[in-house]
């Protein structure tokens, strides 16, 4: 296991770097007005024989180390570095206006993608690509439902209070708040900070960003994570992204994830000696 | 590990306020050798909450006049004579080195992560994440983590990581962590004290009252240290309802240098106007076109 996720570590550093490479190198074949890519669809989650593990409290147990399970396989499949939103309804239901700009980053601004910097990749990204193929755990008790992502070392603690999103708070995360719902776990996701990006194809949001993510365990280590996006400034609509998620073998352990721009500035990073003054550990 | 920005200066000095004056009204009990913690389902000793480190030790743990904003700190060293280091010759050079080159030298300014003991003594609030089986440690400080596996799992050797390899186990009420793999990449405090990549900390964590935790750290670096040496720092929990964690990147910038985000601050974390931002990529794409 620990083997797997350096070899995965290495995988997803090399993709980071290439995804913008790539994306440009497409862009003198693919024209302006590009067709949009079509994603990775992935099934609704069977429903899996086997009762349920549960806390004191009553509340399906959702700790351990979990990957959703689009899988390295789909994911090089997809071309690696160019890595469709799987689970997502694409194309995305932009505004023409918006539309224009996702194109814009797409074709010439590959390299403002922020995981490419290092920034946290934001809800519900932070769930599809990097834990196809990093884990993330999570650490429950009666208040707080925690997830601790591999990915970035990135981190978040979800108090289910029954507490209302903070004012005057904009974050990369945004803020989350979760009750239950039944079996489901719903997480309410605000407060974001306008910048992230969906993917590595310059789908964005903006700071109007509003997810509701629903983790509905479907057996003994299979959930059914659905996340419902809305931003009525970029999307005419909502949509909502679907992944099964799979719960690995209890004696499996985070490897630490680290990500460092290493930069000096915007311009290395397009050059080939620009990799070479990143660092990834 | 970060030189506080005024915002952070100013929320520094609010929270040894709100400290003050909860001691003064009594809200923090004094230790008491029988205190016993609450506990989970399966008999641990709570430590769940968000506690601080008390003091400006994060800038020198030997100790340091009031300069510079700060206030003065006495050495958190407890173990030997005079309060400081027991640095072999060659690494006392190497540390008055780093004295100089801090600016610029310290590996905060790469916006590393803290490491251990460094990320404890932060002047940032960490939360423990706790249930029957897990232990984490999740600090505001550049978003990092650390997950106590428990001992029975042998350490990830052979791999250095920035907040090391953390295994921990139950000594009656003190939490005991072994940290390993810690690697040469970090600094324990900003006045450039420093460890090899044979950096070996033992960690102890206790309740002392509701509000009080005791936390110790001893740090073993033959390559470093002529012998092993213990900081001591007392702990305090944040009694705040509705206290969280907030978001924190640090991130080196264009010029260079480390700047953190604050999420309280939409313009500096933005960088720049997002709508602006927008308008200009329109304009662009229209040229674009116009060209075509």
């Amino acid at each position: 296991m620990k083997n797997t996720l350096i070899v995965a570590a290495a995988l997803v550093a090399c993709c980071n770097w290439a995804a913008p490479l790539s994306a440009q190198s497409q862009s003198q074949s693919r024209p302006a007005a590009s067709t949009p890519p079509t994603g990775i669809t992935v099934p609704s989650a069977p429903e899996v024989a086997g009762e349920i593990p549960r806390l004191p409290d009553g509340h399906p147990n959702l700790q351990g180390l979990w990957h959703n399970d689009v899988g390295v396989e789909a994911l090089r499949k997809a071309g690696l570095g160019d890595i469709h939103s799987p689970g997502t309804p694409l194309p995305f239901p932009y505004f023409p206006e918006t539309d224009k700009i996702r194109e814009y980053r797409e074709l010439h601004d590959p390299y403002h993608d922020p995981e490419a910097h290092c920034h946290v990749p934001g809800v519900p990204r932070v769930i599809e690509q990097p834990s196809s193929i990093m884990p993330f755990r999570i650490i429950q008790d009666e208040k707080y439902v925690t997830i601790l992502f591999e990915y970035v070392h990135d981190v978040r603690i979800i108090p289910e209070d029954g507490s209302a999103h903070p004012k005057h708070y904009w974050a990369w995360d945004g803020d989350s708040r979760g009750h239950w719902e039944g079996d489901t776990f719903v997480v309410d996701v605000a407060n974001f900070n306008g910048r992230s990006w969906l993917d590595m194809d310059g789908n964005f949001v903006d700071e109007n960003e509003h997810v509701v993510e629903r983790f509905k365990m479907t057996g003994p280590n299979s959930i059914a994570y659905d996340a419902t996006v809305e931003d009525p400034t970029v999307f005419t609509r909502p949509w909502t992204m679907h992944l099964n998620l799979r719960r690995n073998p209890a004696k499996d352990q985070i490897v630490y994830y680290d990500c460092h721009e290493g930069e000096r500035d915007v311009e290395h990073y397009t050059r080939s000696e620009g990799n070479a003054a990143s660092k990834h550990e | 590990m970060n030189k506080p920005t005024a915002t952070m200066r100013l929320a520094w000095r609010l929270s040894l306020l709100s400290f003050a004056l909860a001691y003064i009204s009594g809200a923090a009990t004094p230790a008491h050798p029988d205190y016993a913690p609450p506990r989970l389902s399966d008999g641990t000793p709570d430590f769940r909450g968000i506690w601080q480190a008390r003091g400006t030790a994060y800038a020198n743990i030997e100790g340091h006049p009031a300069e510079n904003g700060l206030s003065a700190s006495k050495s958190v060293v407890i173990d030997t004579p005079d309060g400081k280091i027991p640095y072999l010759p060659e690494a006392r050079k190497q540390r008055e080195q780093n004295f100089r080159d801090r600016a610029t030298a310290d590996p905060g300014a790469n916006c590393f992560q803290a490491g251990v003991p460094r990320a404890v003594l932060l002047p940032t609030p960490f939360q423990i994440v706790q249930s029957p089986g897990n232990f984490a440690f999740v600090y505001t400080d550049n978003h990092s983590y650390r997950l106590v596996e428990p001992d029975a799992l042998p350490h990830d050797d052979g791999i250095d990581f920035f907040m090391g390899d953390s295994r921990g186990h139950w000594e009656g009420d003190t939490l005991v962590v072994d940290v390993t793999d810690l690697g040469d990449q970090t600094w324990l405090d900003e006045a450039g004290n420093f460890h090899s990549d044979q950096l070996h900390v033992v960690e102890r964590y206790r309740r002392l009252s509701a509000d009080t935790m005791l936390y110790e750290a001893r740090m073993e670096d033959p390559k470093t240290y002529a012998h092993p040496f213990t900081i001591r720092q007392m702990l305090y929990r944040d009694t705040r309802p509705g206290a969280r964690i907030t978001e924190d990147e640090c991130l080196e910038g264009s010029d260079g240098r480390w700047h953190h985000l604050s999420p309280y601050d939409q313009k500096a974390l933005l960088g720049h106007d997002y709508k602006a931002e927008l308008a200009a990529e329109s304009k662009a794409l229209a040229a674009a076109a116009a060209k075509q």
